[in-house]
């Protein structure tokens, strides 16, 4: 709290102990009566104050002519210390301090400071709430974030499950291509080599069938001697008997 | 008034202060205006305070008015007027505070007097408050169906009414804000009475005999907590019934 | 002297009127405080067993007890107020 309430709030303090004091010093009503009795003055009985009061006890008791008189109206005057005005009735002066206390408090809540404070505690509430719903903004865009993080996540390991199926689809057609190809290849060369081999046979049957017919008809012509003069037809007798001989074999 | 041979002060003088300032004139003042002023000063000096300092986590006055105007919003408007009662807020808490003030001063050491032990505020704020509810009721519903429906309510047979409508009108008319007045007032008086009780009693007492002073020593003490307690629950009752006055024009019943 | 002011007193207050009023004022507080005491009770006693019974609207509770004890108390304050008046 700062100095200048502190040193207002002293100020009232003060001066309403201080009304305090002055009320505790006020009249009782046994002053009031004591201040009556001082001040009384009777007329046809000697004295004043005090003894005027005895002097009248006494002329009253010897039912004195005129002290019953006397009596009531002192009486009357002493009761008016005891009438003090009723509690439950206002006091004017009380209504008019109390009335422009609270209407200047009114005014002065309604216009000035009451705003201040609320606005300040609406500020507040706005402020823990823009910062709930921020919170609450940033925990959904974290959220978001990292679902599409889980989705970019998972399609990137069915992308690598798909590459990797991929490659060893691949690579088993590549595999089975291969494997044809080289089959192929073989069975090719397996082929190419059987004609090969079926070739020269054939080649080297008629080769040596033709060596064979010629070494025969060398052998045949040494034998016989030129006797057969026709070498179409020593030719043709030659070839008859082979074939006769290769029948044979067969 | 002897009590027990103790010099018991009249009750008329526990409660009469005079008048040290601008005596004799219609704006004399004494403790009792004094005591106003000083609820004045201070519900507007704890507001001020409040206002000034703006930390996002309130302290000292800041606490004591915020926690003022919630109480008042949430336990006092939201249960009785509704929502559309916040208009009144600025009000309720301006009356709270400064009857709660002029109240506490009955424990305040030095001063111990509360101020609406006099007739004056309570019956001046019981007849602002009356104005208002009438005020507030004829504008909301019109002059016709605001005295209708508080006259004639509803659900009562027929021929209650030749009953019930005159109580109601006395009671909106004076019953209403004498109670309130006198609520406040008496409470005020009869604790204000039985605080000089007991102190005058263990004064008298440990003038004489000393030990058995401890008793209404004692009682004094807790009877000075029970009125902290009275003080706070006379203004809130006085703001609540103004609340619900307020309420009660501003919603028929239906 | 202070002899004196008390018989002054004595007198002017007219002993057996203002003993009178003073029984009277005694007697009507008393009586009046009869009524409202069983009242509160009641009104305390029942608001209590609503906010046990559902202490979700104890708020709502607590807060038409305050109202019911504060019209109920209202009759003894007017008796308070007329021993106030009666006293000498």
């Amino acid at each position: 709290m700062s100095k200048r309430l502190w040193a207002a709030a002293a100020v009232v303090v003060a001066a309403v102990a201080l009304s305090a004091s002055a009320a505790s010093a006020a009249e009782t009503v046994g002053s009031c009566i004591l201040d009556e009795i001082a001040a009384a003055e009777f007329e046809g009985i000697e004295g004043d104050g005090f003894t005027a009061a005895k002097n009248l006890k006494t002329a009253y008791e010897a039912k004195v002519e005129g002290a019953e008189e006397l009596k009531k109206d002192f009486e009357k005057d002493l009761e008016g210390c005891l009438e003090a005005p009723n509690p439950i009735i206002p006091e004017v002066t009380e209504i008019i301090w109390g009335g422009a206390a609270f209407i200047v408090l009114l005014a002065l809540m309604k216009w000035k400071l009451f705003p201040v404070v609320k606005n300040l505690m609406e500020q507040r509430t706005q402020r823990i709430q823009d910062a709930i719903d921020d919170a609450d903004r940033q925990r959904a865009e974290a959220a978001e974030v990292k679902a599409n993080y889980e989705a970019e996540l998972a399609d990137a390991k069915a992308e690598a499950a798909r590459i990797v199926d991929e490659a060893r689809e691949q690579a088993g057609a590549v595999r089975a291509d291969l494997q044809a190809r080289a089959e192929a290849d073989i069975a090719e060369m397996r082929e190419r080599a059987a004609a090969d081999v079926e070739a020269s046979k054939r080649q080297a049957i008629a080769d040596l069938q033709s060596e064979v017919s010629d070494i025969a008809l060398g052998a045949a012509e040494a034998v016989l001697g030129r006797s057969l003069e026709d070498p179409e037809m020593q030719r043709q007798l030659v070839d008859d008997y082979i074939a006769s001989v290769g029948a044979g074999q067969d | 008034m002897n009590v027990f041979a103790l010099d018991f002060p009249p009750v008329s003088q526990l409660f009469n202060w005079p008048d040290f300032l601008f005596t004799d004139t219609p704006v004399a003042l004494n403790k009792t205006g004094l005591i106003y002023i000083a609820a004045l000063l201070l519900t507007a000096g704890l507001f001020w305070a409040a206002g000034r300092r703006r930390s996002l986590v309130p302290t000292g006055a800041q606490t004591v008015a915020e926690a003022g105007i919630d109480f008042v919003e949430n336990s006092i408007i939201m249960q009785t007027i509704g929502p559309d009662g916040r208009r009144y807020l600025p009000f309720l808490t301006t009356l709270f505070f400064f009857v709660f003030f002029s109240n506490i001063f009955e424990v305040v050491p030095f001063i111990q007097f509360p101020a609406n032990s006099r007739m004056a505020i309570p019956l001046a704020l019981a007849l602002v408050v009356w104005a208002i509810y009438h005020v507030v009721g004829i504008r909301a519903q019109g002059f016709y169906h605001y005295f209708k429906g508080a006259l004639f309510p509803p659900g009562v047979p027929k021929a209650l009414y030749i009953l019930v409508a005159p109580i109601e009108l006395l009671q909106i008319l004076l019953i209403r804000p004498l109670s309130l007045a006198i609520r406040l007032w008496a409470n005020m008086v009869a604790g204000h009475l039985l605080l000089v009780t007991f102190a005058v009693l263990s004064a008298a007492l440990w003038g004489t005999l000393y030990v058995p002073a401890v008793l209404p020593f004692a009682a004094l003490i807790l009877l000075t907590a029970f009125e902290i307690f009275v003080s706070a629950l006379q203004a809130f009752i006085f703001t609540i019934l103004t609340a619900v006055y307020i309420g009660g024009s501003l919603h028929p019943e239906h | 002297m202070l002899a004196l002011i008390s018989t002054i007193l004595a007198q002017l207050t007219g002993d057996g009127e203002a003993g009178l009023s003073a029984i009277g004022a005694g007697l009507g507080y008393g009586l009046a405080a009869i009524g409202p005491g069983v009242g509160i009770g009641i009104v305390v006693g029942n608001a209590i067993t609503a906010m046990a019974r559902q202490p979700e609207s104890a708020g709502v509770a607590r807060t038409t007890m305050f109202l019911g004890i504060a019209f109920t108390e209202a009759l003894a304050l007017i008796g308070f107020v007329v021993f106030i008046l009666l006293l000498p």
